[in-house]
């Protein structure tokens, strides 16, 4: 089922939890859709913002004030260890993808430390930054990270570069190895917050806010400043819209302000229009967001759910507000874990089936750092993975893995009964099992006592021959049969046109003979009429009248009573 | 379910009343009806009502009916059987699987008769189903899966091999039909049911061993392939615990196999390898070089082989098995010893083809066994690539560490041995694979190493050199040494600093060359980064995606343009050959006509509260095409009210007087300054004025508001060329507005209002005479 949750992780505080479940608890996975309720904890863990990390194995969560990282296992629920650290570490970050298998942490003194979970390999960084490193974000991409301190300067660090046994050829610049490879250094004062844009591509964004009261959009991949945001306050805590289309900060009065980057009309895309990237803008007061309640204190974090229209902030007061993006005002209290809510992570959602949500391993257990020798001794010749580099994970079964080609077993074992070309060459085997059957018993059991390969072969491959004539054979048959049935067809349909065309012409016939009467008939009563008429004039000249007036008389009687005037009695008249 | 039932009824009736002899060929025709009635077979029986007792005495009679024919005395019987039974597994699903003991029974006792091989295929494959079927209930899998379980896999192997003694050993029969079956049988169960094969693990393994061994009659590839697939998945049959340790040394164990077969086959050379492996270091043994080259049994108790042809053969089989460790699913957490196999790769990817005819050769080998041994190193080269392209694809992101060091060997073959497609299609495989992982990050240097992999990739991606004209002058005097060919290679006309791949030569047959080739240069355009690619290879990248006019390449350099140094020439794209080649390709439309549904961009938070009547009309109004797309997601029910509630707000942007939207603005009333379309430029403009005499129509029916919703979706239409040709003019963002009150109500009067509009085209007589279809109609109405 569709569900959707978030984690939670909280700094001690001298308050004591209303409700039992939430004692000793320091990081909460809160289901959030779609119902409320809260799924698991996870004890013992203070943490300061942006120090909790989350992979889909473990949850990292570095300590605040201590120089330890405390892992936890999602899949057991428990704490699986505890992990130190030559310094105290600032802020966290999880790189690699989906898997996770990078954990990139700031320390204090302004490093960076590389620790791969799945190997045990740990690289520490230059200590480029002067002050310590608050904010950590990775790109989408899992190649560069972005670094901010308290001196102000967000450093752009190759994650490739520093992980790569084989340094690329001839360094970067002839700086020293795993240094940044760019510096962003537009802040005036400290980093609060960073974050990355949802692009895989070469025109992503990251969004910085510090405590100048600026957000600043800037591309990472090449260092340049594309839009100045004054805010009205000093930010706390900063999130992105899944579309990049705009960013949320919050401030510590609680409240939120959403800043969008495509309120002006401009024909190129707002962010990479030059004219503007020197312009200040001042994003209005109307877009900021009040608190519910003025004692809900400073917002500490922010994330947004998948679908980017509900966001929640964690606040001092340990609520967990969440704000309808759409309705830009503050929706509900989702939750209160009482102590101050530091890191909100919002988790992608259970059950949304897509290739790439699937992960092809798992790892179970992390494997604790230990020192990368490689790069400190000189033993090992440069650039050579040691041979005992191996790495733990469980390779987990993908029903999507490239199976090379569609075999007979895996296609008959899915379909709903047989395919039919298998059937098909059941059938054909039945047939000449059959047949076989008296006659190829013999040479069955020679085979089994014993004859050659080559013979067995070539017997197989006359019986495929046989089967494929007799195939053949039947195939013949059947057009042979369907011809066959088509000429009867055809004759039948002769024979049935023969006998209506004899019908057609004894009517036919009949017509004529019909009509021959008809002009028989027709004559004799013209004759008849005749006599009649020369009947009646004799008659009329006999009686000394005019004969022609009795003819006229007859003639008009003639016309009523005779419809039909033929030829003949007009010629006549 | 009338219907179902009355399918049962007859399928039953020919069941018993049809000659079993003539049943095979209904066979078909009856498991399709029963396939049908799934519905009907799966019912529980516990609801009895009337009609419903009479379908279950129907199904008990076709199930017994079905036992009975299992047990047929005819070959024929038993063949349909078969068929039906796996019919009914597969759609009675529970309710048929918790009857189905007698069939297993039955479906066993079948491989040990004499039937014919499909029945027994047949019969493999549905127990195989039974089987798996039945691993989802507990319940299920203790009544029938383990008490049948052995008996299958002992008459299954005994299809397959002989089993000579009491010794757990077996020996593989010669020309066995079944083997297929057999092994994928094996493969599908073994990591649900461990326990149950575990007894059987020493006789699974021996004839694995003989079919991945042997060398005198290989076995196809499928074949060997499940085999090396349920070599690896014997893991899972360790004692509870150890499995992870048992994948290890097996995994182990085919390395150090790997290395010894080597050490055989390379002795023709001197190798410059050097493990980093101390325990490797001193592998060499000494080996009589008198002798044809040979090898015993090995760590993983292969046998042995002779003579070179085979021992590549053996070799290329471990690095196949090798890479299977890497994608065959593990029972738990395992350790894969990365260091170890890229070492491996290391000293078989080291020893490369001499470029210059100079090769460190070893003495005491003849010339004829060298000579053989440099022939076949591109297929051992090819398959230690595509062992690299396996550990990639599992690794992913987590590769970035190492690869920097695979890209390398790659490089290295590369150099040597590009002229065997073989070799360059696995080249780049992997060069695409790895840039998706480590190509944002790459440097200049990175990028230049690459050149020669690009330009033999355009290269082959070219069509044949015939067609090219303007190359025949040009040749220079090392193409003549090449007479046969008649024409002049293009590459002469491409850059003529690419003579060394002068003899490469393809041919339009070689798809897998092809596709890895343009899926190539897809990687390195979206990947590397585009101001480290020169010039020169970008113009002759460009040029090969605009001969091959392959969609996806043709995407990514438009995406991707080339970067413009400062004051040097305007930025080129090949965005014309895009629109020209794939017009109605959706990604094209996308990406030259972009309709990003802009949201939060309405400055006034009261216009979202106004949430009367008219707005929900308005709604109607601008429920155009364009919107189509999105609103579509949200016809579908979500799973998650919740959710979708809040999805919704993403279109519910409020309606507001803002200027972006004074292109539909004319639809409402109040707010109907009549935009100066000042954005529209070019060749828009003629169009544009067309739109424009429109929009005047609109206004001048003033009940517009009141009008019915088929006028709306008339007025919208209009809107739909004007709104797009702003699109192209001004690739700014189309602000979609969807009413506030706009709930899951207002998505489906859509298709409503616009049939209504459809079909009330002649009777409605205050409409005005607009048509739905917005670009003919148009020109029509305007003359």
């Amino acid at each position: 089922m569709l569900s959707e949750c978030f984690i939670a992780s909280t700094a001690a505080s001298g308050k004591t939890p209303a409700s039992a479940s939430l004692r000793d608890v320091g990081i909460c996975l809160h289901e959030f859709q779609p119902t409320l309720n809260l799924r698991s904890t996870f004890k013992k863990s203070s943490t300061a913002a942006n120090c909790l990390a989350v992979s889909p194995s473990h949850v990292f969560a570095a300590q605040s004030e201590k120089a330890i990282v405390h892992v936890y296992s999602r899949e057991k629920g428990n704490q699986e260890a505890t992990v130190p650290f030559p310094e105290r570490i600032r802020s966290i970050a999880v790189a690699g993808g989906k898997n996770g298998d990078v954990l990139v942490l700031g320390t204090e003194g302004g490093r960076l430390i590389l620790w791969e979970t799945c190997t045990g390999r740990q690289i520490a960084t230059t200590a480029s930054h002067l002050r310590p490193v608050t904010s950590l974000v990775v790109d989408p991409t899992s190649n560069f990270i972005l670094s901010g301190s308290s001196d102000a300067s967000i450093h752009v660090w190759s994650l490739v570069d520093l992980l790569s046994f084989t340094k690329p050829p001839s360094g970067r610049d002839r700086q020293p190895p795993n240094s940044p490879i760019r510096t962003f250094s537009n802040h005036r004062a400290a980093i609060t917050s960073i974050a990355v844009g949802h692009s895989a591509g070469r025109y992503n964004i990251a969004v910085s806010i510090a405590e100048d009261s600026t957000a600043i959009a800037w591309d990472y991949r090449t260092g340049r400043l594309l839009r100045t945001f004054l805010l009205s306050a000093n930010a706390t805590c900063l999130t992105l819209d899944p579309v990049d289309r705009a960013f949320y900060v919050g401030y510590g009065d609680g409240s939120i302000q959403s800043v969008d980057f495509y309120k002006s009309q401009s024909i190129q895309h707002p962010l990479h229009d030059p004219s503007l990237h020197s312009t200040p803008v001042q994003p209005s007061a109307d877009d900021r967001w009040a608190p519910p309640s003025p004692d809900s204190g400073a917002a500490h974090t922010l994330t947004l759910s998948y679908d980017g229209m509900t966001l929640l902030s964690g606040h001092q007061n340990g609520k967990v507000l969440s704000w309808n993006v759409g309705r830009k005002k503050y929706a509900s209290t989702v939750a209160d874990y009482t102590h101050p809510v530091t890191n909100l992570l919002m988790l992608p959602p259970n059950g949304l089936s897509h290739p790439s949500f699937d992960l092809t391993r798992m790892s179970h257990t992390i494997v604790k750092p230990r020192y990368d020798h490689t790069l400190s001794e000189s033993s090992q010749p440069l650039g050579t993975v040691p041979a005992d580099y191996t790495f733990s994970t469980h390779l987990l079964p993908t029903v999507s893995r490239p199976s090379s080609r569609p075999n007979q077993f895996t296609e008959a074992f899915t379909h709903a009964y047989f395919p039919e070309s298998m059937l098909e060459e059941g059938l054909a085997e039945l047939a000449a099992f059959d047949q076989g059957n008296t006659n190829t018993n013999v040479p069955s059991h020679a085979m089994s006592t014993g004859i050659s390969d080559e013979e067995a072969f070539a017997k197989d491959a006359q019986i495929a021959q046989l089967e494929n004539d007799l195939s053949l054979l039947k195939k013949k048959a059947s057009i042979n049969a369907t011809a066959r049935q088509t000429t009867t067809d055809e004759v039948t349909k002769l024979r049935a046109d023969i006998a209506n065309l004899h019908d057609y012409i004894t009517e036919l016939h009949g017509k004529q003979e019909q009509a021959q009467h008809e002009k028989i008939l027709r004559q004799a009563r013209k004759e008849e009429r005749e006599t009649r008429r020369r009947e009646a004039w004799f008659a009329a000249e006999k009686k000394g009248k005019k004969g022609d007036a009795v003819l006229k008389k007859l003639d008009a009687e003639d016309t009523v009573m005779t419809s039909d005037t033929d030829d003949q009695s007009s010629d006549e008249q | 379910m009338a219907y179902m039932a009355m399918s049962l009824h007859a399928v039953n009736h020919r069941l018993t009343n049809i000659p079993v002899k003539q049943l095979p060929p209904l066979a078909s025709s009856l498991a399709a009806s029963l396939s049908n009635c799934g519905e009907l077979l799966s019912t529980p029986q516990s609801q009895k009502s009337k009609s419903d007792s009479d379908n279950a005495v129907q199904v008990h009679k076709l199930m017994t009916r079905l036992a009975s024919l299992l047990q047929d005395r005819s070959v024929e019987g038993r063949w349909t059987a078969v068929v039906l039974v796996k019919t009914l597994v597969e759609a009675g699903q529970w309710e048929v699987l918790r009857g189905s003991e007698p069939f297993v029974r039955g479906l066993i006792g079948i491989l040990a008769k004499s039937d014919p091989v499909s029945t027994k295929k047949m019969s493999i494959i549905t127990l195989t189903r039974i089987f798996h079927l039945t691993y989802q209930y507990p319940t299920l899998v203790r009544e029938i899966t383990t008490p049948s379980l052995p008996g299958f896999i002992t008459s299954a192997l005994n299809l397959i091999s002989i089993k000579p003694s009491s010794e757990p050993v077996r020996k593989l029969k010669p020309n066995t039909p079944f083997l297929d079956i057999v092994l994928n049988a094996f493969g599908e169960l073994i990591a649900r049911h461990p326990t149950i094969f575990r007894p059987f693990t020493a006789q699974i393994h021996s004839v694995l061993q003989s079919i991945i061994g042997s060398t005198e009659p290989t076995y196809p590839e499928p074949i060997l392939e499940i085999a090396q697939q349920l070599f690896i998945s014997l893991h899972n049959c360790a004692p509870k615990n150890t499995s992870g340790e048992e994948w290890k040394n097996a995994c182990r164990m085919t390395i150090t196999s790997i290395h010894a077969t080597s050490s055989y086959i390379l002795r023709a050379v001197v190798e410059q390898w050097e493990s980093v492996d101390p325990s490797l270091r001193q592998l060499s043994q000494p080996q009589n070089y008198s002798q044809e080259v040979g090898n015993g049994p090995d760590a993983l108790g292969l046998s042995s082989w002779q003579g070179l042809p085979a021992g590549v053969n053996r070799l290329v089989v471990l690095l196949r098995m090798l890479s299977g460790f890497l994608d065959t699913a593990t029972a738990s957490t395992v350790t894969v010893p990365l260091g170890s196999i890229l070492d491996l790769t290391a000293r078989l990817n080291m020893v490369t083809y001499p470029s210059d005819g100079e090769i460190q050769a070893n003495p005491q080998i003849g010339r004829a066994e060298r000579e053989h041994l440099l022939t076949e190193l591109p297929r051992i080269h090819a398959a230690c690539l595509r062992l690299l392209v396996g550990i990639v694809k599992t690794f992913e992101t987590a590769i970035i560490p190492v690869a920097q060091t695979i890209l390398e060997q790659a490089l290295w073959v590369f150099r040597a041995e590009k002229f065997s497609r073989e070799v360059r299609t696995a080249v780049y495989d992997l060069v695409r694979t790895l840039l998706s992982h480590m190509g944002p990050c790459m440097t200049k240097q990175g990028v230049t190493s690459l050149t020669g992999v690009l330009r033999a990739c355009c290269h082959d991606l070219l069509p044949p050199p015939s067609n090219q004209t303007a190359a025949a002058e040009k040749s220079d005097p090392k193409s003549k040494s090449k007479s046969s060919q008649a024409t002049v290679n293009a590459d002469s006309f491409l850059n003529p600093g690419l003579k060394p791949s002068r003899q490469l030569s393809s041919s339009p047959s070689f798809v897998e060359l092809k596709r890895a080739a343009s899926e190539l240069l897809v990687a390195v355009l979206s990947h590397a980064p585009t101001e480290l690619i020169t010039p020169a290879l970008r113009a002759e990248i460009d040029r090969t995606i605009i001969m091959t006019s392959d969609k996806n390449a043709m995407l990514a350099s438009v995406l991707n343009p080339f970067a413009t140094m400062q004051g040097r020439g305007v930025g080129i794209s090949i965005m014309p050959f895009l629109a020209r080649s794939h017009p109605a390709e959706m990604e094209v439309d996308a990406l030259i006509r972009p309709r990003m549904p802009v949201l939060m961009n309405a400055p006034g938070v009261n216009g979202y509260t106004v949430a009367d009547d008219e707005d929900e009309e308005e709604t109607e109004t601008v429920l155009e095409p364009q919107n189509s797309t999105e609103t579509s997601g949200f016809l579908k029910p979500s799973v998650t009210p919740n959710l979708h509630q809040d999805m919704m707000d993403v279109e519910m942007t409020p309606q507001s007087s803002s200027p972006t939207m004074n292109k539909r603005s004319f639809a409402q009333e109040t707010e109907v300054p009549t935009p100066a379309l000042s954005t529209a430029t070019g060749g828009a403009q003629s169009k544009k004025v067309r739109v424009e005499a429109e929009e005047p129509k609109a206004p001048a029916q003033p009940s517009l508001g009141a009008a019915s919703p088929a006028t709306f979706t008339g007025t919208a239409a209009i809107s739909v060329p004007s709104s797009s040709i702003t699109a192209t003019a001004a690739p700014k963002p189309v602000v979609s507005m969807t009413g506030p009150s706009a709930s899951m109500s207002t998505t489906t009067p859509q298709p409503r209002a616009v049939a209504e509009a459809a079909g009330d085209d002649e009777s409605d007589d205050e409409m005005p005479t607009l048509n739905i279809d917005p670009d003919t109609d148009d020109e029509d109405e305007d003359e």
